[in-house]
């Protein structure tokens, strides 16, 4: 019998591979050192991590190369590769003292990081059904483990069985709907589905109710209205360092695929899918938003707001055209900075709470801006970036995903989003107020901010405001990654 | 009625009272014993499937590891056994509508279907098709990879959220 | 010989009962094993469309969705028994410390 060696490009997924093996070297390395040197795994997957994304740039040279249909190194998923290994990057900054602080097994916690961050690079490069489902499981994976990871908290092991709980059922209803797609195009592949929609004249009902499974697993996990009711609880639930990698890294990757299952595969079906996420993209932000106005609790608020968020991003994906998808990429991008940095504000907050894990709610933000002016700006930042004050990143985010949903013909969408966002603006206004205007107690541990989740929340709100006032860079990018999905 | 129709219908019997066995019973250890039914049930529709290979593969993985895991838990959980606490929540009317609905449209849909009349021909040497063609470069040997990562994320998470303080 | 149309329906009913599971029960434990009912009836209606247009694709992934099953199950179990360390239950409604 003759055996073949694999004749693959490795190069295609080479930013891939980096990151699974600074994954294990973190778990050898764990192994060796002494228990007070484990913050150095750290820097081992920042490394890593910036490694892998530096590879993400460098590989891209619009060749668009994949590997036997089942995983791609184009430009869609190159550029969402940056988004996700900027969640991954903020995230390891974050963590330096958190992880300490509540106790969090360091080796592991970094492992499954890296490795949650693979899954969500694989899931923007898959062209495939099987490896769609298998990037998502590694990811989904890794976050529910992560999630329950803060062993000490009760809310963190709860946090983890709802997350997997609603996640194993999610993921029962995208696996079955792949399983119809598989039966009426003959073939998991994208393309061959692509082919098959395009050849088969009418579409049969079964492809239409594979899609909208497939669309019901994915809204679970960038956390869609009627799938978001777990968000709330798993992201309080989780270690705010976790929550703020998977707030961001979660909803990239299932945009990703969503987008390449919806745009690509079935993008001759559009008549037929985009009323469907038109209609989800409009419940979604209002739900979020009504939800999000009553919480007095910021890991909450930030929550229902991420699904506000989810509703936002959507609304480029049902425009159904190129601006729609760009606007969508660079939405993700700057929603990365915006939305982690926020949660590092909470992670700093923490730190002078001591050990009662307070530092979340509204009245712990009251006068922050006198005790710690830094933080206080940055966390304006971010409240008004995610509001869509212009100039910031959030403003031309929307603004990009309005303005393509006005030109697919979805006005009312764009106006649905733009009254959401006055309506948004109340509950992030409302903790730039607490923090200037109102008197706050001292703190209760005088400890400082560590450097490394310092330059973390510089960098976010460095990169929105240049966002905002210079996007021209990463809007050209996002749209040669928008036209390597779509073909243009 | 053909010897494979009458064997079905065992089957189907198998299965489906297995399925409702584990959403009924009060008794947890009792749903466990109509999962591993269930789960037999299904072996046997490979088996009727021509997929032998698959067939063994779900018997060893669904019954051996999945459903003694499962009893397993439950057995470390130990006062779940004597408590049959109330076993349905508020939610059931509405999921019982949500599922009916989305069973008929499933079945209205099926029926309606053209199906190709006759199975395709399985060859011979089917079991040493699929082993060729999950290492085979060409085919499925980088989803078979990435299953190896997936595994590896398993085995780091089962212990490091298990393991005791 | 037995109609494809026969097995589909039948995996549909399965995958229905499995939701039905989900969606009444509170128990953890009985949840997970709707879930994988749910789960093995994707990979009947996978195996069925793949032995029905001659396709061997349709096989290799139900062998990966089993190892994906298995792999949850692991995942889910050492969560179920972690939780059980801090408040005895499996209930999944009880785990109600987060509310709305």
């Amino acid at each position: 019998m003759e055996i073949s060696l694999p004749t693959f490009d490795f190069l295609v997924v080479a930013p891939e591979i980096v990151v699974l093996i600074t994954a294990l070297l973190v778990m050898v390395v764990d192994m060796v050192i002494g228990r007070e040197q484990k913050g150095r795994l750290a820097w081992v997957a920042l490394v890593g991590v910036l490694a892998a994304g530096a590879l993400s740039y460098y590989l891209w040279d619009g060749s668009d190369p994949a590997l036997h249909d089942m995983l791609a190194a184009d430009g869609y998923a190159l550029f969402l590769n940056l988004a996700i290994l900027v969640a991954a990057a903020l995230a390891i900054l974050f963590s330096l003292e958190y992880t300490g602080r509540v106790g969090l097994a360091q080796g592991e916690y970094y492992t499954l990081l890296l490795l949650s961050t693979a899954g969500m690079m694989l899931m923007a490069a898959a062209i495939n059904l099987m490896t769609i489902f298998l990037a998502l499981e590694i990811l989904s994976i890794s976050l529910y483990v992560l999630v329950g990871l803060n062993r000490a908290e009760r809310r963190s092991a709860e946090a983890a069985l709802k997350y997997f709980v609603l996640g194993a059922f999610a993921s029962g209803f995208l696996l079955y709907g792949m399983a119809l797609i598989y039966g009426q195009a003959g073939t998991t592949s994208l393309a061959g589905i692509r082919a098959a929609v395009q050849a088969g004249g009418e579409p049969s009902a079964l492809l239409l109710v594979g899609l909208g499974l497939m669309i019901a697993g994915f809204g679970f996990k960038v956390a869609l209205v009627p799938f978001q009711m777990w968000t709330p609880d798993v992201y309080q639930g989780a270690p705010t360092s976790v929550t703020a990698f998977m707030s961001v890294g979660a909803k990239v990757a299932g945009f990703a695929a969503l987008g390449r299952v919806a745009l690509y595969a079935f993008g001759d079906l559009q008549g037929d899918w985009r009323w469907v996420l038109a209609v989800l993209s409009a419940l979604t932000m209002t739900v979020g938003n009504l939800a999000a106005l009553r919480q007095a609790n910021l890991k909450r608020m930030l929550a229902y707001s991420s699904i506000a968020h989810a509703g936002y991003a959507l609304a480029g994906l049902a425009a159904g055209n190129a601006q729609g998808t760009s606007g969508l990429l660079f939405y993700l991008f700057a929603y990365a900075f915006m939305n982690a940095g926020a949660f590092a504000i909470i992670i700093a907050a923490g730190r002078f709470e001591g050990a009662t894990g307070g530092g979340e709610t509204l009245d712990d933000f009251a006068g922050l801006a006198a005790r710690k002016p830094g933080l206080a700006v940055a966390m304006a930042l971010f409240m008004l970036s995610l509001a869509g004050v212009p100039p910031l990143a959030g403003f031309l985010a929307k603004l990009y995903v309005f303005g393509a949903a006005v030109r697919g013909g979805l006005i009312w969408l764009a106006v649905f989003g733009v009254v959401n966002s006055v309506i948004s603006a109340y509950y992030y206004l409302r903790v730039v107020v607490s923090m200037y205007m109102r008197e706050g107690r001292p703190a209760a541990v005088p400890a400082p901010v560590c450097a490394g989740l310092q330059v973390g929340v510089a960098l976010a709100a460095v990169a929105i405001v240049l966002l905002g006032l210079w996007p021209g860079p990463i809007v050209d990018l996002a749209r040669v990654a928008a036209l390597a999905l779509l073909g243009g | 009625m053909t010897v494979s129709q009458v064997v079905f219908i065992l089957l189907s019997i198998a299965a489906l009272g297995g399925a409702l066995g584990v959403v009924f019973a009060r008794n947890l250890f009792r749903a466990a014993l109509a999962l591993v039914l269930s789960f037999v049930g299904v072996a046997g529709f490979y088996v009727l499937l021509e997929a032998e290979f698959l067939a063994m593969v779900q018997i060893l993985v669904y019954v051996g590891a999945i459903a003694i895991l499962i009893i397993f838990a439950i057995m470390l959980s130990r006062r779940m056994m004597s408590s049959e606490t109330q076993p349905w929540n508020e939610q059931w009317v509405g999921a019982v509508v949500v599922a009916a609905a989305l069973f008929a449209a499933l079945v209205f849909i099926l029926s309606r279907v053209d199906w190709p009349a006759t199975e395709a021909q399985v060859p011979a040497d089917s079991i040493s098709q699929l082993g060729q063609a999950l290492v085979s470069p060409d085919f499925y040997v980088l989803p078979f990879e990435v299953a190896s990562v997936l595994l590896l994320v398993a085995l780091v998470g089962a212990v490091i959220i298990a393991r005791e303080q | 010989m037995v109609p494809a149309s026969y097995y589909l329906i039948l995996s549909a009913i399965l995958f229905t009962v499995g939701a039905v599971g989900v969606l009444i029960r509170r128990n953890a434990l009985v949840v997970f094993m709707s879930v994988e009912m749910m789960l093995n009836a994707a990979n009947l209606t996978l195996l069925t469309y793949s032995r029905f247009l001659g396709d061997v694709q349709g096989q290799v992934f139900v062998l990966l969705v089993i190892a994906v099953a298995a792999a949850e199950v692991a995942v889910g179990l050492a969560i179920v028994v972690a939780l059980f360390r801090h408040e005895a239950t499996t209930d999944v409604d009880e785990a109600n410390l987060l509310h709305g």
